[in-house]
């Protein structure tokens, strides 16, 4: 008897807080149901089309025009990392074939610059502990890099240093004020401490090969964004080129955007702390005397 | 099933989280401990930012403890002025220890201040307990009646000023002791995401020689309290609360702690306190590992939103 009360006891608390989370988890798949398709077909019709007719006109230059699989990424309860599709049509192309290697398409994505710090160890005393720091501003939270073959064959090393194209070349500002006095030689390494560890992170990414033309003019790439990407516009530039020479360029923007539950709880912890803290309190003494109920429950029997 | 942790910022598997909490709250059931001080180094061994995890571990303290204080309320086993004086005391410590750890985590130094505190107070703790229990053990096999109660003089905390009687607590002494004993332990509740009942129990019981049976029931009163002004006070000065983890850990928390409350009743006093002695030891050993150890890498990130 007792047993069997105690067993039921401990079922209703298990569904009780458990319904908490399922709740949760039902608002997050809404959310991503309500994301609009990808608009990847008519884009693809329209590239191949204008190819043909363009080919008439040999002396016309090239362009590039591109797009990519979802302009507006869910960020939800339920995001684990996505995956996007960087698509796009070169008018007026010239080479014969898919195969032929003709032109480079270097792609950049760029996530919401921000401020970093990046500290060092050293020994004191027998301990490990931060010493020294260095903060930079305007670092890209996210940096990918997908090209038809490594960027070192299709351009200059000159040419992506002046575009701050390529990991040796992210724009990294030392901000203003530092914590302490850094020798060039520090800050060189600090600088390429936080290439390291955002590659290390997932967060900067190089695909050499990630590039591919799928027709005489039409090319596409994918590019992962991993779970800790962090929130906000990303800017997409392609970049076309032939024979070390750079024939035109193009940006999409793409916007990582909080939705459904996870927005609303990351807008109050952050736009009212007060409250939100009080809820979580809330929440805290509700679940230990919904506990305090059952066990009472159980020793009364 | 994954879900994306709101303010940790980063996708999280639900059931480790909960296993995590019943393993813990497994642990805290069985030798009638908080916890803190294991879900707090679980929770950062396993990626989430330190401050993060101690935001977040003092709103599940928060969970644990309510049932536990309630119970010894209906005990009669809460000595209310005390409790009063103590809170007092916890909540001033936790406003500094609120403002210490933001400070702390600017400079970089978060990490490696809760490395210190859990090496220096679980190394203490621990050997303490060690030794007690297997003094313990040995003299119950030798067939030793061994008491509890260790006789003391403590003149000096008689003679200071502003005497309360604490009724519950058949006390008649200055409120500035329990005061400067609650500051401390609300100081380390907020650095180090514990409730701090293994300090707050052993003062009591050695410094301020508060019955035994009062004891629990007014620590587990002033942690419920202490720990609840805690989590506002981080959600409100570092943002560091996850309320998403934290509803994981108090849901596996209150369910394990069911079963180790069971299992708890199996075993001696003397063997559970050696069992907790050696567990506490072995979390501290694993923080003085940390800050003995050459790191694999020097250099570390951190970025204005993120962790510590």
């Amino acid at each position: 008897m007792v047993e069997r009360e105690r067993t039921r006891a401990t079922i209703s608390l298990v569904a009780v807080l458990g319904l908490g989370l399922l709740l949760l988890s039902n608002s997050e798949s809404e959310a991503q149901r309500r994301k609009p398709p990808p608009p990847v077909a008519k884009e693809t019709a329209r590239g191949v089309g204008e190819d043909i007719k363009r080919k008439q006109e040999p002396g016309a230059s090239e362009a590039v025009q591109a797009d990519v699989s979802a302009r507006n990424v869910a960020v939800t309860s339920s995001f684990n990392g996505t995956e996007i599709v960087i698509f796009g049509a070169v008018d007026n192309s010239q080479q014969p074939s898919a195969e032929s290697g003709f032109y480079d398409v270097v792609i950049v994505v760029e996530g919401v610059p921000g401020r970093v710090t990046t500290r060092r160890k050293s020994n004191v005393a027998g301990l490990w502990l931060n010493t020294s720091s260095a903060t930079f501003d305007a670092v890209p939270s996210y940096y990918a890099i997908a090209s038809t073959r490594p960027i070192e064959e299709i351009a200059t090393d000159e040419f992506w240093s002046t575009h701050g194209i390529g990991f040796q070349h992210v724009r990294l500002t030392p901000a203003f004020g530092q914590a302490q006095a850094l020798s060039t030689e520090d800050l060189k390494q600090f600088r390429q401490a936080v290439i390291r560890l955002k590659q290390k992170e997932g967060l900067y990414v190089q695909d050499q090969y990630a590039v591919a033309f799928i027709g005489r003019s039409l090319f596409r790439a994918t590019i992962e964004l991993p779970a800790n990407v962090t929130v906000g516009p990303f800017t997409t530039r392609v970049l076309l080129f032939r024979d070390e020479k750079l024939l035109s360029q193009y940006s999409v923007r793409l916007t990582l955007e909080r939705e459904g539950l996870e927005r609303h709880l990351h807008a109050i912890a952050f736009g009212y702390p007060t409250l939100y803290g009080i809820g979580t309190v809330a929440l805290a003494v509700a679940a230990g005397l919904i506990a305090s109920a059952v066990f009472r429950k159980n020793g009364a029997h | 099933m994954y879900f994306y942790l709101p303010v940790a910022e980063m996708s999280a598997n639900i059931f480790i989280f909960l296993a995590m909490g019943g393993a813990v709250g497994f642990l805290s059931g069985m030798f009638g401990v908080g916890g803190g001080f294991l879900m707090t180094p679980l929770l950062i061994f396993s990626g989430i930012a330190p401050a993060v995890a101690v935001g977040t571990e003092a709103a599940q303290i928060v969970a644990s403890s309510v049932s536990g204080a309630l119970a010894q309320w209906r005990r009669r086993n809460v000595d209310v002025a005390m409790g009063l004086v103590l809170l007092a005391g916890g909540v001033a410590g936790s406003v500094v220890g609120v403002q210490l750890v933001g400070s702390l985590r600017r400079l970089g130094l978060f990490d490696f201040f809760v490395g210190i505190c859990y090496v220096t107070f679980l190394g203490v703790i621990g050997t303490l307990m060690l030794i007690e229990s297997a003094n313990t053990i040995r003299k119950a096999r030798g067939g030793v009646v061994v008491s509890a109660r260790r006789p003391g003089q403590h003149s000096w905390i008689h003679g200071l000023p502003l005497k309360i009687r604490f009724h519950r607590s058949k006390l008649y002494i200055s409120a500035i002791p329990p005061f400067l004993i609650g500051l401390f332990v609300g100081l380390l509740a907020a650095i180090m995401g514990v409730g701090g009942g293994f300090i707050m129990v052993p003062a009591m019981i050695y410094l301020l020689r508060v019955p035994t049976n009062v004891v629990v029931g007014t620590s587990l009163f002033q942690i419920v309290f202490l720990t609840a002004a805690t989590t506002i006070l981080h959600a409100r000065q570092n943002q560091t609360v996850d309320v998403v983890l934290a509803l994981l850990l108090m849901v596996g928390g209150v369910i394990g702690a069911q079963f180790g409350a069971a299992a708890g009743e199996r075993l001696k006093g003397e063997q559970l306190r050696f069992l907790l002695a050696m567990l506490v030891l072995m979390v501290g050993l694993r923080f003085a590992w940390q800050l003995v150890a050459e790191p694999r890498d020097l250099y570390s990130l951190s970025s204005a939103a993120g962790g510590a």
